[in-house]
Parts: C-alpha cells; structure tokens; sequence
C-alpha cells in the first residue's frame, strides 16, 4: 500500500513539478516524501525510482514522437551510441537511479528517528 | 548500522545529483542533459510549436507584429526605427542566440572560455591582431560621433538582452547545454565585434611570405611570377572607364631598402584562395522586362547555424528585406521598394607589416625616426575554462600591435613585427548598412558608402529608376607602388602610409555602357587608375566567365540570372586542360589504347562543367593539384613561408614557357621542362583515382570534393551534413568547394514591385533540433530558391505564426 502510494505521489511530484525544477529538487522532494511515507528502505528504493524513471522515459518518448525532430538521433551519433532508442533508456536509467537513491535516503533518514524495539529479559 | 546504512545512502544520492551536474572533460552535465524538462529533448521543438502570440517587450514606443513565413522568415512590422531593431534583437537572439554569441567570443579571442586550453593559441593571435582594440575603437567613435546610430545599436542590444532575460533551462540553445556555460549580456561593443570578424574573415595579406620569396626569387622574378596585373585583366570597374579626377601624388622614395633576412615565423592562416563572392547587376536595356535585375551570392565558410539570417523590416517609411548578420543592424545584403545592393569582397592589401626595434628587453620604447618612441602595453587575460587565466602582454607601437614576437610564433628574440590594418581605425560600418535599408537612389547609396572603411567591398547598386552602379568602398591607404608588399622597417618614416585615397577617389562607375556591372574578387581596376593597387588573391576565373557570360546575354530574365549564379564551366580548367592533355599527347595515346585510356578519354570528352555526377573534374582537379605542387616543388619545401604563384600564372608558365628554368627541380641530376611535370602528376593522378575508386566506390565530381556544410563546433558532427550533393568548385561563378561556397544567394528584380529570390545552405533556425535548421540545404544544392518578395502586414492566418511584442 505504501509503495503504491509512494509511486504515485512521486509521479505526481516529478510530472507535475519537474517542468519548473530541476531534478537536484526534485530529489530533495522524493526524500522528504519518502520519509514523510515511512515505507522501508527496498520499498522506497524501487516506488520513487520506478516512478521518476517511467516519467522521465515517457516524457522522453511523448517529445520525440510529439515534434518528430531529428535532434534524439543527433545526440545519439554525439554521445558514441548506434540508436537514439538508447538515449529513452538513459533517460528512464538516470531518472530511475536519481529517483531510487532519494527514496532510499528518505526512507533511511525515517529509519534513523524510529524507537529501537526492546529486547532481552525485559521483553514479554 | 542504520547510521551506516543512511550515510551511505546519502552519500550515493549527494553525489550523483552533484555528478551528473558537472562536466567531466569532455562529457557534458548527463543529468543536466537529459533531464526532459530542462535538457535536450526540450530542444527537439521547432519554432512553430513553441510560439506565443503575445511577448512583452519593454521599452517599445508601440506594438510591434512580427509574421513569420512558412519558411520561418519573420517579417517585422514596427512604428519607428528605434522599435525596429529593438524588436530585431530580440528576434534574432530567439533563433540565433548561441550563435551570434559565439561568433562575438571568437572575434574577442575568448575560445577559450568555452572549450579550454586548447584554444589559447587562437585566442592569442586574435588579440595579437587587434581584434577587441579595433572594435572599443569604434565603439568609442560611434558613441562620439554618431550618438543616433549608437541608440539604435543600444536598442538592438536591449531587445537582445531582454530576451537572454526570458530564457528558461529549456529554451537554452543546445550547444550551451553541451558545452556547459551559460549566455553572457550583449551590448554594442558585441555587435562592433562582429563586424571585425567579418573583417577578420575576408581581409588576409602576405607581406611576410612575399619577403621571403624577395629574398628567395629576386625582384625581376618575383615580378614574372606575381605580376601586379594579369595578361587578361577584366577587372571590377570597366577597363574603359575615364577617371574624371586629379588624383593625389605619392612618389616612391629614393633609397627604399627591403628587409633581406629570412623570415621564419608561423604566419597566419589566410582566407581560401579561389573562393569569393559575386554580384552583378543588368540594366533594363538588357533584360527581358526593362528593369534592372541585381544578383549577388557571397561565399564564404559553409556553416550551420548558417551564417546569414533572412529577415525583412518594415516601418511606416521603409520596407527592406534579405540577409541580416546575427548580431549587426538591419539588411547587409538586400532590398527596399526602391533600391538593391549586394556585396563582394574587394580584395587588396590594407594590412601591413613593420619590423620593431626595441631599446631594450623590456620593450617600453621603440626606435622610429632614430628616435626612442614609448610604447604601450596591453595585457590580455584570457580566461581558460576549468584552468588559470593566461596572461599575454600585448605590446603597442604607433603603427598597431607587435603580433609575431619571441612569445608568440616567432624563435628569434630580434623578432618584432607590427601589424597595421584598416579595421583599427575608427569608422561606423554598420551606419552604411542601416543608410542603405532606407536608400532610395543612387545618391543615397553613394552617401551611405562614405561611412564604409573595412573589409573593404564591391558594392553592387540598381534602382527601381533604372540606374545600376558599382562602388568599390573601403578606406585605402595612398601607398606607393610596391609599399607593404613586404615587410617595412618600422623606423623609417618614409615607409608610412603618408594619407588615404580620398573615397571620391575609390574606383566606382554608374550606368556603363555595356549594360551591366559586375564584381567576383578580381582586380578592382585596370592599369590606368592612378593609384597603386595591389593584393596577393585577385580571382582571375570567375570574372572573365562572367563578364564573357554578360556581355553575350540579353532579354535577361531572372531565372536566366538564377542560371548564371548556379553556373558550373571551369574556365581554368578548360584553359589548362588542352595544354596538359597536349603535353602528353593524350590524342595519341587514346588511339594507342594504352592502359588507362579510359581516364583520357573522359578528360577529352569533357565539356568543362563540374556536375556533381560527373568524373572528369575529379580527374583534372587531381591532376592540375599535382602538377602545381610538382612545378613549384622547390618553392613548396622551403622551410620558410611563402606563396606559391598562382593557378593563372602557372598555366601561362607551362602554355608559353616549356622549357623554362623554372621547371627544372634543383634536387635532381637531369633538367626537367614542362612535360616532366606534366607526366609525372598525370601518374600520381591515377594511383589516387585507383584509391579512390577503391575506398568510395566512384571517383564522381560530388565524391571527391565532399562538399561539407559543417556547425561552428567542428566537433559536433552529427549537426553538420557531410557530402552535399551539388557541383561547382573554387574558381567557378558556382565557387562551392569542400568547405566554401555560395553563403546567401539573392537575384532581385527592381520593378514597380521587386520581385526577389534568395536561398542560403541552411535554415532560419539555429537549433538542431528544429525542422528549420536545415530546411534550405536542399534547395540550396539544387540551386532552387524560395520567394522573397516583399510583404504587407496580412492577415496573420496567412502566416506559420504571428507573434505581437507589446511594450
């Protein structure tokens, strides 16, 4: 539940937001999301990376097919790669990891404020 | 462990957004790059799906419309003048922002900045040249001298600035997010800037190689192979022509001695010989319509973005329309409802060098007149992206600036050469441009040129009132026959420019006789003008095939001046060819069928034009570039610089001279003559069409020459377009070779309407990624072009859009 809400708050956040921010805020929104969310660390990891990665990759693929430009192909012939299909994948890649690692910060930040569970004779 | 854990974490998520914000060598910010709001792909939109209706402009008196065409030309509309190029900086700066910037960094020696060290040697001779001190010379002189000329160039800088202002991420041209630097304010000194580079462009000399060659040839040869007129002069003004004027005297002074030591700097690189521009105009007597019809076609560097930019501006008192300079004022090449002009560069030596003595190591003063002269110092700091700042100190005479020294391409401490050059002085080019968008007469025009000092040009004139004219303007030093053909001694007065050639004075003729008025790059006049006229480039091909074409046309039209413009004969070729083929006696040979009589066959059946389909150029270009530098071989391995003569005198040499000495290399044991060279290049000629056949498939004209129309940045590769099928070639009135070529070709028709084409290798759009950065380029090479006409302020549904700037 918590995943599921954490993917779609996040694509909410990098669709709606990304256009006025750039992605070092983006990120520094998806930890405080993250955290906010309490969801562990894996959850978190894999719900803000799915969800800014699949945003930005679909992004990505709605420019080229909205303007039809040639300029995806340019800057794969520029960056050393064979087709500009793999510049969607570095695009949803990079999104994915920046958006992983901020969740996972997040979530961890929350881990830190949790009480330690009792332990030993005392627990019944 | 959980502190761990989150450390970690931390750590990985600070330092990838920190990373893929940087620039690693060459790599680009990757993050910054493909982030989808902000970089790359938001440069896949094209100008159409990005328009807005309404800006808002401050500073506007009034509105101004601006309708963009199908071709994204934008036809702006504006009340007054200040609100014109107000509206046209902004414009500009919205389609050619990236490059306007760069090309004002180039000619300010600041490469560096954006690419690193690798640039400061280019960055040092740029300023050595006294490229940024000309250009605060003239903006000083125009604030000064013309304060209304310097309001309308604040007002282009504003309209600029505004919208670098607006600029989000996204907008950001693309080569700023690649190479990672952000764009800076403009201002007039910027757009001064560009007119030097302009100069910088078109204006070389070799007063430095043609000392060696005195001291290597001696003066009576020098004077054989370098003649200051060609056997067939047909130069710009008619040979004909009467000069009603009493010229100023200059006498050579006696006792003149020529530095005799051999030269053995690096000298600058110099504009590509056998390319340059045309521009003609017919009268009404010859055309089939009775008005005058005026044709120009610069050539210049094949660039993209490309170099000219298609506007027309339009006040309630004028309407002008053709090619604007990002970056400059108003039309450079163009149109009104009354008048046409076009340019061509004049070529001739106004740069010229003097050897410095200096008292001493620390250069403080200079001898001149036996006299100890304080100099001046310039530092330039020439920042280094990602490294210190170097610092080169730049020492001033009263002649110019000490470019070659013991610091900078130059071994031997004695080593202090000054150059001095037109484009120092103070002047107000962009005045002549903004004069001549509002000319309406042949006076106008002759008044606007009298503000035009460097690169000096021909300017081509007609007028709806049937005159046409030619002027050819610049301000020209009054030298003395053979002054600053070589390097002068910067001590001796007697080797200063003593005046300049008053501009009444500059060669110019109205409404010749012969009907027409033409100019491509050759002698400016013939022997009888009184003044001393010299360069080392003068074409001697595409003006004789265009003058001969001229003068047998009539009933000219202007798909017949469409024609002429995209003309392919090789006048050198079909010149050298018989003679080389004569040598060899290929006739003979053919009937022999000896191996390789296919080659021979193709060169004697060729009809001299340089199709792009056909083989025969290739063959003969191979062959004639072998034979040159196998006949100047000796000259061509010297270590020190020097010129080589050129195509026309070598063909004169090898026709009339067979046995001359000048064939015989020194470094052999036998005499060789004419036919040696012409044998053995004729070898070398085959074993490379064999490789070429070989490594491309076919030897065709298009393959060999490659024509290439390459982005600023010649590494970005895949924004530039290799092999560009379309023929013609260095020294053809169609002069596209590998990497020069026809920048912006216009014909216009001066009716009571001017009808009017135009075409460059290009787009309106200086982005990549835009359906208009390359829409012209086929059209280009095909030699088609797109209407120009003027046009009244219409229905905007008529246009692509239609933008109104609101103040």
């Amino acid at each position: 539940m918590k995943f599921t809400a954490l993917f779609v708050l996040t694509v909410l956040l990098v669709l709606f937001l990304g256009p006025y921010f750039s992605y070092p805020y983006l990120m520094g929104v998806i930890v405080i999301l993250a955290y906010l969310m309490a969801s562990n660390g894996t959850a978190s990891f894999f719900a803000s990376g799915l969800a800014m990665g699949l945003v930005w990759l679909g992004k990505a693929i709605s420019i080229s097919i909205e303007t039809g430009s040639s300029l995806p192909d340019k800057m794969a012939i520029l960056m050393g790669m064979e087709q500009s299909n793999l510049l969607w994948v570095a695009t949803g890649v990079l999104g994915f990891l920046l958006g992983g690692f901020s969740g996972l910060t997040g979530a961890l930040l929350k881990n830190l404020s949790k009480p330690k569970r009792p332990q030993g004779m005392y627990r019944y | 462990m959980k502190y761990i854990s989150f450390a970690i974490a931390l750590i990985i998520t600070i330092s990838l957004g920190v990373a893929l914000s940087l620039q690693f060598g060459s790599i680009p910010p990757l993050g910054k790059l493909l982030d989808p709001n902000h970089g790359f792909w938001q440069n896949a939109y094209s100008e159409d799906q990005l328009a807005k209706e309404e800006i808002k402009l401050s500073g506007l008196s009034s509105s101004v419309i601006i309708q963009y065409d199908e071709n994204l030309i934008p036809h702006i509309f504006a009340q007054n003048e200040l609100d014109l190029y107000r509206a046209q900086g902004y414009v500009t700066a919205q389609n050619r922002l990236w490059q306007m910037e760069f090309q004002t960094m180039a000619a300010a020696g600041r490469i560096s900045e954006i690419v690193g060290s690798m640039a400061i040697d280019l960055d040092r001779m740029t300023r050595r040249k006294g490229m940024p001190f000309a250009a605060e010379q003239g903006i000083q002189f125009l604030e000064n001298t013309d304060p209304e000329t310097f309001k309308l160039v604040q007002a282009y800088a504003d309209g600029v600035n505004q919208y670098i202002e607006s600029l989000t991420d996204a907008r950001m041209p693309i080569e700023y997010k690649i190479l990672n630097y952000r764009p800076e304010k403009w201002s007039p000194y910027k757009s001064l800037l560009l007119l030097k580079y302009m100069a910088d462009m078109l204006v070389g000399d070799r007063d430095l190689e043609y000392t060696n060659l005195h001291t290597i040839l001696g003066p009576e040869l020098l004077d054989k192979l370098f003649p200051l007129f060609p056997e067939e002069n047909d130069p710009v003004i008619e040979a004909d022509k009467t000069w009603d004027f009493t010229p100023l005297q200059v006498t050579k002074p006696e006792g003149v001695v020529y530095p005799n030591d051999s030269i053995f700097v690096k000298t600058m690189p110099q504009p590509e010989p056998g390319v340059g521009s045309n521009n003609w105009a017919v009268a009404g007597s010859k055309s089939a319509s009775g008005n005058p019809i005026l044709a120009n076609d610069p050539h210049l560097s094949l660039n993209l973005p490309s170099l000219w930019y298609a506007m027309q501006l339009t006040t309630p008192n004028h309407s002008v329309k053709g090619a604007t300079l990002p970056g400059a004022l108003g039309i450079i090449s163009g149109f009104n409802e009354n008048i046409a002009w076009g340019v061509t560069n004049a070529t001739r030596d106004t740069r010229d060098w003097y050897a410095i003595t200096f008292k001493n190591d620390d250069r403080t003063e200079y001898l001149y007149n036996d006299q100890w002269i304080q100099s001046t110092f310039r530092i330039e700091e020439i920042k280094v992206k990602g490294e210190a700042s170097y610092f080169d100190t730049v020492v001033y005479t009263h002649h110019g600036p000490v470019v070659y020294d013991q610091s900078f391409r130059a071994e031997r401490q004695d080593v202090n050469f000054a150059l001095k050059w037109t484009a120092h002085l103070p002047s107000n080019e962009q005045k002549t441009f903004l004069l001549l968008n509002k000319g309406k007469s042949h006076e106008d025009y002759i008044a606007a040129l009298d503000h035009y000092t460097s690169p000096a040009q021909n300017f081509v004139f007609a007028s709806q009132s049937g005159d046409i004219a030619m002027k050819v303007q610049g301000r020209f030093p009054l030298k003395w026959e053979g002054q600053g053909k070589f390097l002068m001694d910067g001590n001796d007065p007697k080797m200063e420019w003593k005046d300049f050639i008053p501009i009444e004075h500059n060669a110019a003729t109205l409404n010749p006789t012969r009907g027409f008025v033409s100019s491509a790059n050759q002698h400016s006049v013939d022997p009888s003008y009184p003044y001393y006229v010299f360069d080392n480039s003068f074409e001697h091909y595409r003006n004789r095939r265009l003058n001969q074409r001229l003068a047998e046309m009539n009933q000219i039209t202007i798909a017949d001046m469409m024609e002429l413009q995209f003309d392919n004969f090789h006048l050198h070729a079909f010149e050298a060819l018989p003679v080389m083929m004569n040598y060899i006696q290929a006739d003979s040979l053919i009937n022999a069928g000896v191996e390789h009589v296919s080659y021979l066959k193709d060169l004697a059946d060729w009809n001299f034009f340089t199709f792009p389909n056909q083989t025969a150029p290739t063959l003969f270009h191979l062959w004639w570039r072998y034979l040159h530098r196998s006949v100047w071989e000796d000259l061509r391995k010297s270590e020190l610089p020097v010129v080589l003569p050129n195509n026309y005198q070598t063909v004169k040499l090898l026709a009339n001279e067979p046995n001359s000495s000048l064939f015989d290399k020194k470094t052999t044991g036998i005499i060789e003559t004419a036919k040696d060279h012409v044998m053995a290049s004729f070898d070398s000629m085959i074993v490379q069409v064999k490789k070429m056949e070989q490594d491309k498939g076919d030897y065709t004209w298009a393959n060999q020459k490659n024509t290439t129309i390459q982005h600023l940045v010649p590494n970005f590769k895949s924004f530039s377009y290799e092999g560009v099928y379309t023929g013609g070639g260095a020294g053809i009135l169609n002069a596209t070779s590998e990497r020069h070529g026809a920048s912006w070709r216009m014909v216009v028709e001066l009716g009571e309407e001017p009808e009017a084409f135009g075409i460059y290798p290009g787009g309106q759009s200086g982005n990549p990624g835009s359906k208009y950065y390359d829409s012209f380029l086929k059209k280009w090479a095909n030699g088609e072009y797109v209407n120009f006409k003027l046009k009244k302020m219409e229905n905007s549904q008529t246009s692509l859009f239609s933008t109104t700037l609101k103040p």
